[in-house]
């Protein structure tokens, strides 16, 4: 690859300018003439079955324009399709405190609100689950019917022999760890707007990471074609996940569209935010590691249970991440899991940022320092001396075709100043180190399908200005300024010249969404496959018209030149209106599917964890702990991340930045607090997301692999330095003051009362 | 999530706003800044006819300062005229301290000092939308009969969670107060109650006017100290307050100590006062005063953090306090907490 | 609910409008302006989505009654920008990437600009006091604050430039 002009240069996101005048509209910006304002009545029960709903009074309200139950939209549907169990609104029990009941449309908020306030619901309370250990010993009262004891899904994964795995190994330790419920917070509330359309259409504006899921679910639940539905995605306010499945609002404000015949908007409150949730569930994880002296590591044995709440959601894929991606992080020849999603009854829980890794990483990352210690290793040699051989398969089957672990480990060593700092850093600091890896996408699609998982399409007309139509959906990672990047550089135009459409589903192919951090990689592979589509079809009568090959041509500033320096110079706009001569508009098309040597195994629950590619991270924290009040200050951070090829390094350091933000958070302050299933902490003022006080300047290090796969060699960037700063923390704690946290999120009372007890075995081994 | 509807009123006098809240009685309720009044608004939690903006009352605003009268604070005197006034840090260090403490800056550009003071009292079973309070059938505080943090009592165990209350208890502040009766006087420290639901001793049509500060309590070391998830925007879940005067040799000549967040009212630990006076320091003296500020306050399960950790912290943030205004030739406010 | 006929002064010009007494600031902006750049982020004057100057001043439009504020001068996201010329500050937000979704940035900017103008040459330490009532759950703020200290040098530019012009 030559020089490049656009690929690799920081360049401002081509949507900042309406995000810093303020005149971008999200989904609640939105207004059109005759709308209403849609609210959605929750059940205040966390278990109850739904005997009568009586909406009478509510709709001989003034102003009430629709009031919709259960009966109204009977068809289940859920992001995966193994579990189909939900309802827009509760049919027949109600499952958690919150759950979807009624819905209601009025022509204002205040109206809404009071037709909530006159609707009668005769529940009839059951026993209800809130502890996922005793759920899954249920023998009755099951929250869903089929779904015994309360077990959504279990796994049981060995590869190699663990047993004899541990009998090689001279040291082995076995702990366990608890992770609590964390979710994404998105700054943006989700919202809704239905539009129905004077043509008996539908279109749906909404806050969502996946349009296109969202668009066959409308389909199925509001009994319409999906020809007969428009989704559009406008700007969206932050997703991290939890905008990555169907929504409750999305589908009641459709409903209540349909049933109204109107304009329906609904906006959650926070609270409802809260509830919607699909964050990251409470994690228990019992751990077994097994090292020889030289530290290689000889076996892993994860048992992992997750609290999924009350509805299954991506809890299948999110257990199986946490199993599946034991491995390709380092070489480790046995390893063992098991896995159980358990229900209980509470908000369902789901995607978040790092999916499924987060908690895992975090015990395996705390446990690698435990043993470290147990055997006298620099814990930043015992990650080195168990590194992979790229390219390579791991035992489960996960193709490593790039791995820049350890460029980013030998820099975060390097610019933390690691081997000076260790164990020096004086009174009550310290220094940790972790290591993470990450998905770039999803090898298997949600829906199985022999179909690409991206179109994009490409238009160049008369005016020369090149329109990219792409399904992906900007949620604030930079992905549409990804795909202008990708067709600038390869058409060799400036960016201003290319115009983006995109997450329309009326406008724009599909593109699966953005999750599982897949957008660079598929999107911006079939985006390179378009442009390069593009290419050949300005190139070639260019070709023919100076009687030369396209190879001996290139693109860039925004002319047309033979690569030699001589002969052929046309500009950009003239080389078009030539390709356009007895062809009219030029139409560019490119794919993307991964390999079928990426899409993994064969056994079951083989499907989830392979992806074209993996990213890797590494961290260094370093803390000051109050040994007093027990508090945890983060001072500094170094995070490296390999994410292939920087295509836009402004943006990679913001997502690197962002994830070990987000990690840092739920390490040490972030928690949705539980009693008997009622969230005590449903706002901003209790769920606390770090201030800038907390949060130092966090130095990012780009590494770059150059997969072979990647477009330009790119991978993921956006999710997979959250994991390490987890146990980063952790490892620096234990550094700063010799406890050894196993419990997250790491509060000042969990601190304090590990250094008492530290005390009171020091003062009883003195004795 | 919405407003409740009502009707507003702004007067421009305090005369004026006396009239209407003696009217209007409990129906009505006064906004200032809002940052308290309007998220409660909109959980329902009060539901007024009237609400009395005094916001156009010129009277209530700025701050006078001399060495006859002391500090007077108008009510509407927002915590960040305070925290930036010129003389805060050199006159009343320990209000300087506790005003940067409270929630974040622009809460701070918004919040003020009167409604800091009389601020409502916080907890986490209290402090929650409409639709929570009753998937719970409502608590003793609003909508209910029992208690869920002390289940079968009769008494609301919400905390004072104010941060400028104890600062200013410490140095023996006085509230302004009109009322259709004229204007009184009171001691801060009996404008509180130590009741969750009756927090202060407001009467019908009773305004805050003013704060006092008397002379005799300037150039007093000071600092308060505030138990915190985070740096900013937390409302307290302890604060400590301590107000001292150290004489050339090192003798304690005047001290307070009082709490924030731990009662129903923000508290002075009143065996400070007599057992630091005359005193030299001792490690033992800070200790035993660090016990009995435990020993005031009553913490129970109203906030994210349990009560045993908060006791402890009241205990350290005084001895903390105690011997950084006492060890070092001046107390210095900008230290922060824990 | 009656309405009030109350005036309003937002970026600049004067709106009279008939709303609501119990109508809250950041709800007339969106509402019945189309000023939609300020947001609603949370419900209890937590988050600092829906920042604008009131008199210059940062503030919360979230908990302040729009019928309080009439005789104060509103200056919104909206009202940032001159004459179609990017604020300073908008500008270095867009360079240093400070905004990625965009949604918490029209309250970091409103926050920044008044920090600016009272300090143009603000410590990192600063800073990051100032934007202590601002959350942004996108950036952990590195580059916000890369962004606002940017902002800060080239307004001291340009003000050098100014006095040497006006030399």
């Amino acid at each position: 690859m030559g020089e490049m002009n656009v690929i690799g240069k920081r360049m401002a996101m081509t949507d900042a300018r309406a995000k810093v005048t303020g005149l971008g509209r999200y989904a609640d910006d939105l207004s059109v003439p005759g709308m209403l304002y849609g609210r959605i009545l929750h059940s205040p029960h966390p278990h109850a079955r739904i005997r009568s709903v009586d909406t009478l009074a509510a709709e001989a309200l003034e102003g009430v324009k629709a009031v919709a139950t259960g009966r109204d939209a009977p068809t289940p549907y859920g992001i995966l399709p193994i579990g189909h169990d939900e309802r827009v609104l509760a049919l027949d029990k109600a499952r958690y405190i919150g759950d979807n009941v009624a819905a209601v449309a009025a022509t204002s908020p205040e109206i809404a609100e009071e037709a909530l306030r006159l609707i009668r619901v005769d529940y009839e309370p059951l026993p209800a689950w809130f502890d996922p250990l005793e759920s899954m010993k249920a023998e009755e009262n099951w929250i869903h019917e089929k779904r015994a004891h309360n077990i959504e899904k279990e796994y049981h994964h060995h590869f190699g022999n663990v047993d004899e795995g541990f009998a090689q190994a001279d040291f082995v330790l076995e702990d366990r760890y608890y992770c609590g419920e964390v979710t994404h917070a998105a700054m943006e509330p989700h919202s809704t707007l239905a539009v129905w359309e004077p043509n008996e259409r539908l279109t749906v504006y909404s806050s969502t990471q996946v349009p296109f899921y969202l668009h066959r679910t409308l389909s199925a639940v509001c009994e319409m074609p999906m020809s007969r539905i428009r989704v559009v995605k406008p700007l969206v306010g932050g997703g991290f996940g939890g905008k990555s499945e169907i929504i409750p609002l999305e589908v009641a404000a459709s409903v209540l569209a349909k049933k109204a015949r109107r304009p329906v908007k609904i906006t959650y409150t926070r609270e409802e935010v809260f509830y919607a949730h699909r964050g990251r569930p409470i994690t228990i994880v019992d751990l077994k590691l097994g090292i020889t002296k030289e530290g290689r590591i000889t076996a892993a044995q994860a048992r992992i249970v997750q609290d999924g709440g009350a509805y299954c959601g991506y809890g299948p894929v999110t257990v199986l991440y946490s199993g599946a991606l034991l491995n390709a992080l380092y070489d480790i020849p046995n390893v063992k899991f098991d896995g159980f999603r358990v229900l209980t009854n509470k908000p369902a829980c789901g995607a978040m940022r790092g999916h499924g890794t987060v908690n895992a990483r975090f015990a395996f990352e705390s446990m690698l320092d435990q043993i470290a210690a147990r055997a006298g290793l620099d814990p930043v040699e015992l990650r080195r001396r168990n590194l992979l051989k790229a390219p390579c398969t791991t035992p489960n089957g996960l193709r490593v075709t790039s791995y820049g672990l350890p460029e980013c480990i030998e820099r975060v060593a390097e610019r933390s100043g690691w081997a000076e700092k260790r164990g020096k850093l004086g009174k009550g600091r310290g220094i940790g180190f972790a290591c993470s890896h990450y998905v770039s996408g999803a090898a298997n699609p949600i829906i199985r399908s022999n179909m690409p998982h991206t179109t994009v399409n490409i238009k160049i007309d008369r005016d020369a200005g090149i329109t990219v139509y792409s399904g992906a959906s900007e949620i604030g990672q930079g992905s549409d300024t990804m795909h202008v990047q990708i067709v600038a550089e390869v058409l060799g135009v400036r960016p201003e010249r290319v115009n983006l459409v995109a997450a329309d589903t009326e406008l724009t192919p599909v593109d699966l969404g953005s999750y599982s951090s897949r957008v660079t990689f598929m999107a911006g592979n079939a985006c390179l496959n378009a442009a390069r589509n593009m290419r050949a079809q300005i190139l070639g009568p260019v070709a023919r018209q100076f009687d030369c090959e396209t190879d001996d041509l290139e693109m860039r500033d925004e002319t047309i030149v033979s690569k030699n320096g001589a002969g052929v110079s046309m500009s950009f706009d003239d080389a078009v209106a030539l390709a356009m001569v007895g062809e009219g508009a030029l139409v560019a098309k490119g794919t993307y599917a991964p390999p079928e040597q990426a899409r993994g195994g064969k056994f079951k629950g083989a499907g989830v964890g392979p992806s074209p590619s993996y990213s890797y991270s590494a961290q260094a924290v370093e803390v000051k702990v109050d040994r007093e009040t027990g508090q945890v200050k983060v001072e500094r951070v170094v995070a490296a991340h390999d994410c292939g090829r920087a295509l836009n390094p402004l943006t990679v350091d913001g997502q690197v930045q962002g994830s070990v933000y987000m990690g840092m958070g739920q390490a040490v302050q972030e928690e949705m607090v539980w009693r008997e299933g009622r969230l005590m902490n449903p706002s901003f003022l209790e769920y606390r997301l770090p201030t800038t006080l907390e949060t130092p300047q966090i130095e990012s290090i780009i590494v770059e692999s150059i997969d072979p796969e990647g477009p330009f060699g790119a991978k993921e960037a956006g999710e997979g330095s959250l994991a390490a700063a987890i146990p980063a923390i952790a490892n620096a704690i234990y550094d700063a003051v010799g406890v050894r946290i196993t419990d997250v999120p790491i509060t000042p009372e969990r601190v304090l009362a590990a250094l008492r007890a530290k005390e009171e075995a020091e003062k009883g081994g003195a004795r | 999530m919405t407003m409740p509807g009502f009707r507003v009123i702004r007067p421009s006098s305090v005369d004026e706003a006396v009239r209407v809240l003696a009217d209007n009685g409990p129906e009505a309720m006064v906004i200032a800044g809002g940052t308290d009044v309007v998220p409660n608004l909109q959980m329902r939690l009060f539901a007024p006819r009237v609400l009395v903006d005094i916001k156009g009352i010129g009277e209530l605003r700025g701050i006078t300062c001399n060495d006859r009268v002391g500090l007077r604070m108008g009510a509407l005197t927002t915590l960040t005229e305070i925290a930036e006034w010129k003389f805060v840090e050199r006159c009343f260090p320990v209000l300087g301290s506790a005003v940067r403490s409270v929630a974040g800056p622009l809460q701070r550009n918004m919040g003020t000092i009167g409604g800091n003071l009389c601020l409502e009292t916080r907890c986490l079973w209290y402090n929650q939308s409409e639709f929570w309070r009753q998937s719970l059938g409502g608590c003793l505080k609003k909508q209910g009969d029992v208690c869920h943090v002390a289940p079968g009592g009769q008494r609301c165990w919400a905390v004072w969670s104010g941060d400028s209350a104890p600062a200013l208890l410490t140095v023996e502040a006085e509230l302004e107060i009109a009322g259709p009766g004229g204007r009184r006087r009171i001691p801060l420290a009996e404008f509180y109650r130590n009741d969750g639901m009756n927090r202060i001793a407001l009467g019908r049509g009773e305004l805050v006017v003013a704060v006092h500060v008397p002379v005799s309590s300037a150039f007093r070391r000071g600092v308060y100290r505030k138990l915190r998830v985070r740096d900013s925007i937390d409302y307290p879940l302890a604060g400590v307050a301590v107000a001292m005067k150290v004489d050339g040799q090192g003798i304690c000549r005047a001290a307070r100590v009082a709490l924030a967040a731990v009662n129903p009212a923000p508290q002075l630990v009143h065996a400070a006062a007599e057992r630091l006076e005359g005193k030299r320091y001792s490690a033992e003296l800070v200790e035993e005063i660090a016990h009995e500020a435990i020993r005031t306050a009553k913490p129970l399960t109203t906030s994210a953090s349990t009560p045993v950790y908060r006791r402890d912290m009241v205990r350290l943030f005084t001895r903390r306090a105690l011997e950084e205004l006492w060890q070092t030739r001046r107390g210095n406010g900008e230290k922060r907490a824990g | 609910m009656t309405k009030e006929l109350i005036r309003l002064k937002v970026n600049g010009e004067t709106h009279e409008l008939a709303i609501a007494p119990n109508k809250l600031l950041l709800d007339v902006l969106r509402e019945d302006l189309g000023l939609t750049g300020s947001k609603r982020g949370c419900d209890d004057s937590s988050c600092g989505c829906c920042t604008v100057l009131i008199d210059g001043m940062p503030m919360l439009s979230c908990v302040a009654l729009a019928t309080s504020y009439q005789d104060a001068e509103i200056t919104t996201v909206e009202g940032l920008a001159r004459d179609g010329e990017l604020d300073p500050v908008q500008e270095a937000f867009m360079s240093w990437g400070g905004a990625q979704c965009g949604f918490c940035t029209p309250g970091f900017l409103m926050t920044t600009h008044a920090l600016l103008e009272k300090n143009p040459d603000p410590t990192l330490d600063q800073v990051r006091e100032a934007l202590a009532s601002n959350i942004c759950r996108c950036t952990g703020y590195t580059q916000i604050y890369e962004s606002v200290l940017a902002a800060a040098q080239k307004i001291r530019e340009k003000r050098k430039n100014e006095i040497a012009i006006s030399k």
